[in-house]
């Protein structure tokens, strides 16, 4: 018996070309008799998809568990607790060494999951709430009948990850509403097994770790298609526009406006009201953050300065004339610096007041006056099309009087302030990264500032160490100040977000990918955020497109690449091309645009095998764990959404790597080369159990330096399914980075060669030889799958 | 492996371009006239193994900066070699050449193009032995049926007229015999299991006449890989029996499709996109696809930005064609294939294609029947379905004569006038209301029926 599950909208007058239109002319029946009824049903069930809905449409928080359980046998949580206590509850604190546990029964292996689940609830929880906001702001503009259009012609899987989890395919921006209230009902649900007494076993809570980060990777995905769809930003394009990046690059004779943050709306009414009043010549819009890259998503005129550390910096610099944030990763004490430069400050966001007076129903004039005249240093305006106007008129009045007025010290200066240093060494300890402040302050004293200014590019720009100086020295402006010349050659390239990959690039690099010319995919996200994390990660990014692997980038990460040239004075952006091809630097964008990387290896099970992706998670993730060679680094991650985007990756089967500072997201996932028994897959076609050897050998490693990163990396490339040629070309980058890096052969390629055309023939003596010593047998390539079930569906 | 060589050798220096002011000398390139390379099978008593020849001046004797003709000559013997892999070989020296770091090697033939850095130079880098000893170790260790190598190398122009005429020679009777090889000539097809650890069910077969999809694979190519590396993913076909000669079905494709693809593949016509086509992975270069308006096919090739005629571009197509299964109409194909007389055959072939975008008109220009060209549309003609038949039409395009008299010139109307639902007495329920609808007709574009219970957030198990 088939029914007709339909929304009737009564109220619907006007008739699209999708609504069907009833008509008779009587109709009897229990109510009674109608005569000449009309019914116009708005929306016959919500999609026109075809493809048969999978298992675990819109899965509960345990829906994927069996799943999750899989890769957490393979990569049991190591801990590495980076506090002994539990304070969450005023039983404690609870002391948690050894095998004690806290007050409520908690072991410390546990309480560690449960800090890490809060994490990437408070991660994912960001990128739903920010997605929400860019929903809503769209809808205000364009209306819920607006279509979503991340790509054009060339992206048929126009929303893969929300096909995957969610089960539907969106088509408008209205559609994205009933996924938000889908992901808001999860984040409130996991966040609630936090609570006191509540889920207790650590798989469980690592478990909910991987599905609140699938809850984030959908969040993140719902932003950027409708941001994309709604703003006009670069549609999956490789030739996405090439814009200035560093402060060196801005005109400090114009009033310059700085935007720092994620949530790009104000930035973009700032852009429009500049166009409006033919002012886009004559004011420059500055950003730092993911706003920066999203604002230049919008218009190629914009600057990026850098990434998140560039916060103190640029504003000391006293270049900005009006500061605006908006939300996420934005320095609290914002406000206290900007009114240190004399710069009004601008709060837009809800989630982050600062503080500030609420103007945003005051007249704009009145706030412009207030601002410029100094009788309030900041307010607080949620409209973003208020913000526009008055943001652009503040910045041209107090342009000319400030004068461009920072906090940057002459060398006499510095000198003068280094000579109140008592060498306590408080600031050496407060440090996150044990900077040789006490040291450089005292070469100084005597006129050399090298050392201080040889800081500047190992400093994250925390601020810490002026908090901890007894003799209130400001020591991060005397660094900056000493690298002031380094400050104002600061000007480079970046090729701004590009958004989605194509099908069609997808398809294109297939060929490559199954005969093994391209070795794997390397994802660099999240802040490069560490002593020279982002020239290391400029580095390492460069060394794998070198390499002919695929590298993609986001965020800050994809700002530092920007900040590096070659000995020809090129960035990485302008030395490769932008396309998801062999030796491409993808940039798709802000934070959210992560979402487009998991797309992609999404995508190649929807594009090659014709997996379908709806409600089918399981089946892909099992896919792309066992056939897709990518990897993401996240070398100097400290946020909770980086913890919550790296849980994303994970539930996919993607492994991360992460800076030496990551051991303190509390425990790494490994997996052990050493037991055999652990490494064993089903064969698809026979139902055979085969031994594959530790591929990938671990989910989520933290590695001491950037040898040892990128040599993990080219290992982790490895997969169940190479070919014989694939294999081959993929040890032959592990091994040689591991010789040029590491100065050895690796001792376990033996474990990674299945038959001899696995072996790379440059190497073939020497492999010959480890394989000897280690009683070598051949083995079969299977075709791999951790999922029984998958076998049964290949024998009917 | 590589001790005595004064560079690194490896992978990892294959992507090395060298320019100009880094160059120390240059052989073969674009204004040297006599330049090639050339792999020939002979008997083991007349190959001297191991032994490189320099014939001319050797790189110590080069002047730096100028540019000096090259001929590579290699020749083989082994109890299991056949002239058919003297190009698949000849093609590894590309590759292999490129492991050299301060050393370029760029095209093939008579068209070859190498460079040596000056820092290569400098390292001691003195002799083209080095690269024939770095050829022969690499060869011999990848392809262990060849059992004896000799190298020479021909620098001197006085000499090297004679050789070069020889290879071209060489050239022309290689690719006069693969042009002339028919499915009908062979014994045995290849078939290719790379694609599989991505599309699991897909199962490629490659014939002298059907290049593989993804246009990485000829028959001769298929034929030594399966012969290199016998239990590698690319393996012999037994033809078997022919069972239709004009839709290419055989016995033992037939056989080896149901085995391979787990029984979801159980017959394959390999010149034909209906029925039971060939199946397509995901990586394959273009797409035929059937036309029903005009009973004709487009093609369209990855590289394709635009909609096509029928509105799609390639790949909404690509979604529907890929994935190993065997659907009707939707074809994926390599350019070469486009350039075999079997093409699409059993449909007839170039007569019945009757669009594609014009840059692949002119890249196969002498593949297309010399009457057919002007009959085929491309973007820059019509862009409708329409405008399609009005074009056909007035070209007498061939594909005309199949249209039924009373369809010709007319586009049948898609969305048809019958009602998707008609019921004597059809009751439901909407807003609080039971209503009976009596001898109702629904109309729709489409309706999308799903069970009465919808999953709902949260309920996902």
């Amino acid at each position: 018996m088939l029914s007709i599950y339909t929304t009737l909208n009564p109220g619907v007058e006007r008739l699209t070309g999708k609504g069907i239109n009833i008509r008779f002319k009587e109709l009897q029946s229990d109510i009674g008799f109608i005569k000449d009824l009309e019914l116009s049903i708005g929306k016959l069930s919500e999609e026109r998809w075809s493809e048969p809905q999978g298992p675990t449409p819109f899965p509960s928080i345990i829906a994927l568990r069996n799943w999750d359980r899989q890769l957490l046998k393979r990569y049991p949580p190591f801990y590495l607790p980076f506090c002994d206590l539990c304070c969450l509850c005023t039983y404690g604190k609870c002391d948690l060494t050894g095998t004690k546990r806290g007050a409520c029964g908690i072991t410390i292996g546990a309480q560690q999951s449960r800090m890490v689940l809060l994490a990437t609830c408070i991660g994912a929880a960001t990128h739903v709430s920010h997605a929400h906001e860019l929903v809503e702001c769209a809808i205000r503009k364009y209306g819920a009948g607006f279509p979503l259009d991340p790509g054009g012609l060339a992206v048929e899987v126009e929303a893969p990850v929300i096909r995957l989890v969610c089960g539907i395919k969106p088509e408008k921006l209205g559609d994205l509403e009933g996924v938000l209230e889908y992901l808001e009902s999860q984040v409130t649900c996991l966040l609630s097994s936090v609570h006191t007494g509540q889920e207790g076993d650590n798989l469980d809570l690592e478990s909910k770790v991987l599905h609140a980060g699938m809850i984030d990777q959908v969040g993140m995905e719902v932003a950027d298609i409708a941001q994309i769809s709604a703003f006009g930003y670069p549609k999956a394009d490789p030739d996405a526009p090439l814009v200035d990046l560093g402060m060196a690059t801005v005109d400090t004779t114009k009033p310059v406006i700085l935007i720092i943050g994620h949530n790009v709306p104000p930035a973009i009414s700032i852009v429009d009201y500049l166009a409006a009043h033919r002012l886009t010549d004559e004011v420059t819009v500055t950003g730092i953050c993911c706003t920066a890259i999203d604002v230049t998503r919008y218009t190629a005129n914009a600057k990026i300065i850098g990434p998140i550390s560039w916060q103190l910096r640029y504003i000391r610099s006293g270049i900005p004339d009006v500061i605006v944030v908006d939300e996420q990763c934005i320095r609290t004490d914002a406000l206290y610096e900007a009114e240190k430069i004399h710069a009004p400050f601008i709060a837009t966001s809800e989630k982050n007041c600062m503080g500030l007076p609420n103007r945003t129903q005051d007249p704009a004039d009145a706030i412009v006056r207030d601002l410029v005249s100094g009788k309030m240093p900041g307010v607080l305006i949620l409209d973003p099309a208020k913000v526009g106007e008055v943001t652009v008129r503040v910045a041209r009045e107090v342009a000319p009087e400030r004068r461009k007025v920072g906090s940057l010290l002459s060398t006499k200066e510095i000198i003068e302030l280094a000579r109140n240093c008592t060498q306590c060494k408080q600031c050496r300890r407060a440090c996150p990264n044990d900077l040789h402040i006490p040291e450089s302050m005292k070469a100084a004293t005597k006129g050399n500032t090298t050392m201080a200014s040889d800081m500047y590019e190992v400093c994250v720009g925390c601020g810490r160490c002026e908090q901890a100086c007894p003799q209130n020295i400001p020591i991060h402006t005397i660094i900056i100040s000493a690298a002031s010349r380094t400050m104002g050659e600061e000007k480079f390239r970046c090729r701004t977000g590009r958004g989605a990959i194509q099908d069609v690039e997808i398809r294109k690099v297939g060929g490559p990918l199954v005969l093994g010319e391209i070795p794997g995919v390397v994802a660099f996200v999240g802040c490069a955020n560490y002593p020279k994390g982002g020239k290391e990660v400029a580095e390492m990014c460069v060394e794998f497109a070198k390499r002919r692997y695929i590298v993609c980038t986001s965020g800050c990460s994809a700002i530092s690449i920007g900040m590096y040239r070659d000995e020809e004075g090129k960035t990485p952006y302008e030395q490769y091309p932008g396309s998801f091809d062999a030796g491409g630097i993808v940039n798709v964008g802000s934070c959210v645009a992560n979402a487009h990387i998991a797309g992609a290896a999404i995508k190649i099970a929807s594009i090659f095998a014709r997996r379908n992706l709806r409600g089918n998670y399981e089946e892909i993730a099992d896919y792309v764990y066992n056939r897709v060679g990518a990897v993401g680094v996240a070398w100097g991650a400290m946020s909770q959404k980086a913890a919550a985007i790296a849980s994303g990756f994970w539930r996919l089967g993607i492994p991360v790597v992460v800076g030496p500072h990551g051991t303190k997201y509390r425990r790494m996932l490994l997996g052990r080369a050493d037991r055999d028994e652990d490494w064993y897959v089903h064969d698809r076609r026979t139902g055979n159990e085969v031994y594959v050897g530790p591929v990938p050998e671990h989910l989520f490693f933290s590695a001491e330096t950037k040898e040892e990163a990128m040599v993990m990396i080219a290992k982790l490339c490895m997969r169940p399914n190479d070919t014989g040629k694939g294999r081959a070309i993929k040890l032959t980058h592990y091994i040689d980075l591991h010789k040029r890096l590491l100065g050895t052969i690796p001792d376990d390629i033996y474990r990674y060669v299945r038959t001899m055309t696995d072996v790379p023939i440059t190497e073939k003596e020497e492999i010959t030889r480890q394989l000897h010593a280690h009683d070598w047998v051949e083995n079969t390539i299977p075709d791999p799958t951790l999922l029984l079930w998958q076998i049964k569906k290949q024998e009917q | 492996m590589f001790d005595d060589i004064p560079v690194e050798v490896g992978l990892v220096h294959a992507g090395e371009r060298i320019r100009k002011n880094d160059m120390y000398v240059e052989m073969g390139g674009p204004e040297i006239k006599e330049k090639f390379e050339l792999v020939k099978v002979r008997s083991l008593d007349v190959v001297q193994d191991d032994a490189i020849t320099v014939i001319g001046p050797d790189i110590s004797d080069m002047e730096p900066g100028k540019k000096y003709p090259l001929g590579i000559l290699i020749e083989i013997a082994g109890a299991q070699l056949e002239e058919d892999i003297e190009g698949v070989i000849e093609r590894r020296i590309h590759e292999y050449a490129n492991y050299l770091e301060g050393f370029m090697h760029l095209n093939q033939r008579y068209d070859i193009w190498v460079r040596l850095s000056r820092k290569a130079y400098n390292k001691g880098f003195t002799t083209l032995a080095y690269f024939g000893r770095v050829l022969m170790r690499l060869l011999k260790n990848e392809l262990p049926i060849i059992e004896r190598m000799q190298i020479t190398f021909f620098t001197d122009p006085e000499k090297i007229p004679a050789v070069y005429a020889e290879a071209r020679h060489a050239y022309e009777a290689r690719d006069a015999r693969a042009r002339g090889l028919t499915d009908g000539d062979v014994d045995l097809f290849y078939g290719c299991a790379l694609c599989q650890s991505f599309a699991p069910s897909h199962v490629c077969v490659i014939t002298p006449q059907r290049y593989a999809n993804c246009g990485a694979i000829s028959w001769f190519d298929g034929r030594a890989a399966a012969r290199i590396d016998p239990k590698g993913p690319i393996f012999p076909i037994e033809k078997g029996d022919c069972l239709d000669t004009v839709r290419g079905e055989y016995t033992g494709i037939n056989e080896s499709a149901k085995k391979r693809s787990l029984g979801q593949v159980s017959r394959v016509y390999l010149y034909s996109a209906f029925t039971y086509p060939h199946t397509s992975c995901g990586c394959f270069e273009g797409i035929a696809f059937y036309i029903p308006e005009v009973e004709g096919f487009g093609i369209v090739m990855r590289g394709y930005r635009n909609v096509t005629v029928n509105g799609l571009p390639f790949s909404t197509m690509a979604d529907s064609t890929a994935g190993g299964r065997q659907v009707d109409g939707f074809h994926g194909i390599s350019l070469e294939y486009m350039r075999s007389p079997k093409f699409i055959a059993a449909d007839g072939g170039y007569e019945r294609i009757v669009w594609m975008p014009a840059d692949l008109k002119e890249q196969l220009r002498e593949f297309i029947p010399g009457d057919l060209i002007e009959k085929i549309a491309t973007e820059k003609d019509v862009t409708t379905i329409s405008d399609l038949v009005t074009f056909l039409t007035k070209a007498s395009h061939p594909v005309i004569a199949r249209w039924k008299p009373e369809e010709a010139g007319t586009v049948k109307d898609a969305l048809g006038a019958s009602p998707v639902f008609s019921a004597g007495e059809f009751p439901f329920q909407a807003g609080g209301f039971k209503i009976i609808l009596k001898n109702a007709r629904i109309y729709a574009d489409k309706v999308t029926i799903v069970p009465i219970k919808p999953k709902r957030p949260g309920r996902g198990e």
